[in-house]
């Protein structure tokens, strides 16, 4: 008896809660068509640390991540009629982000991310000096000491991509595949590589 | 125990973590991380893993949200001030396009009086009003066109992925 109502009483906590999240999501799309100002101001408060933390992973340079930080507040700025609220407002959001990293790498190499940083296409990305600490591992390090931290500037950015929007966005498989724009068999391709990756770095073996 | 059972138990541990497994496959998983030492380890260090991720932090620079605010304001500013202009552009457009249709009749008796006097050829003064009546039409398409442009940075990422 009391397994059912606990039951109940989570079904109806999760409904509550999912209908919470999607008033949010209205309610921001409704603040973006009005280029509300003080929707911003608390839109980039509330969001500027997962955001840069997905930065930093896909761009793997501090600096590099605070520039597009900004840039991807211009375009929520600019473009934010176009989010209708049916989805996820950092779903989105990262989509921006990550489209204008991809623009960016595009313009300088003329290619994708994806060729950029897949290592099933054998372009696995670069840092500039592999016998120099990378710019993701330095921001790291500096604040500790952590093995999973170095870790992770041994698996390619595709796969760190993919572990932080599920693990620590927590976004779901349908929510990733729009913001990567790729099939819903990639991300758990992706996401199963990236898993295996991480946990032979961490056990010290080459991802 | 063979070694597809222990790849089984493997790619469920990962599964797990991924999109989730049955309940079936939860149990027979449970039964055979009691029995097996090696797979339990993988299990533990998956979870390591994870805990860990989960828990990392990264600093952010020093006033990162007020430097943006502030630059996300500036553009909403210069977006306003740009507003005006681009009502009066819209504004001209549908004018000329009103114009255009209204005055259609009077231009095309002006056309064929000018056509009679100087003797033109029909086709002349025809094609003449052609090209007075498309005025409005290219001047709108131009608009149009630098609208276009403008949002041409706008890819289809840009648009909310259902």
């Amino acid at each position: 008896m009391s397994a059912t109502t606990s039951c109940l009483t989570t079904n109806r906590s999760a409904s509550l809660f999912s209908t919470l999240m999607a008033d949010e999501a209205k309610s921001i799309a409704r603040g973006l068509q009005k280029r509300d100002p003080a929707l911003l101001d608390r839109l980039i408060e509330q969001y500027q640390y997962r955001l840069f933390r997905y930065l930093v992973y896909i761009t793997g340079n501090k600096e590099r991540a605070e520039d597009f930080f900004q840039e991807t507040w211009i375009r929520v700025l600019e473009r934010g009629h176009q989010y209708d609220g049916k989805s996820k407002f950092e779903a989105w959001l990262f989509a921006i982000a990550r489209h204008l990293v991809i623009d960016w790498q595009r313009s300088k190499k003329a290619q994708s991310l994806d060729t950029l940083t897949d290592p099933e296409q054998e372009h696995p990305l670069q840092f500039a000096n592999e016998n120099e600490p990378s710019p993701l591992h330095q921001v790291l390090s500096r604040e500790s000491e952590e093995s999973v931290q170095t870790s992770l500037t041994r698996i390619p950015a595709i796969y760190r991509e993919v572990l932080v929007l599920r693990f620590q966005e927590e976004l779901q498989i349908e929510e990733m595949a729009g913001v990567l724009s790729v099939p819903l068999s990639t991300v758990k391709s992706r996401l199963y590589r990236g898993l295996e990756a991480l946990r032979g770095a961490m056990q010290g073996g080459v991802a | 125990m063979n070694q597809e059972t222990h790849a089984r138990a493997r790619q469920l541990i990962t599964q797990e973590r991924v999109e989730g497994i049955s309940q079936a496959d939860h149990d027979w998983l449970s039964a055979h991380l009691q029995e097996c030492v090696d797979c339990a380890d993988h299990a533990r260090h998956t979870e390591h893993a994870l805990r860990s991720l989960r828990t990392m932090a990264i600093p952010l620079p020093h006033g990162l949200a007020s430097r943006t605010q502030f630059r996300v304001q500036l553009r909403l500013q210069e977006m306003r001030e740009r507003e005006p202009k681009r009502r009066a552009l819209w504004v001209a457009c549908v004018i000329s396009w009103a114009f255009g249709i209204v005055s259609a009749p009077y231009v095309w008796r002006l056309f064929q009086w000018f056509g009679e006097r100087t003797g033109a050829p029909k086709l002349v003064w025809e094609l003449g009003f052609g090209l007075w009546w498309t005025i409005p039409a290219l001047f709108f398409v131009v608009v149009v066109f630098m609208e276009k442009m403008r949002q041409s940075s706008e890819s289809d990422w840009m648009r909310q992925s259902k």
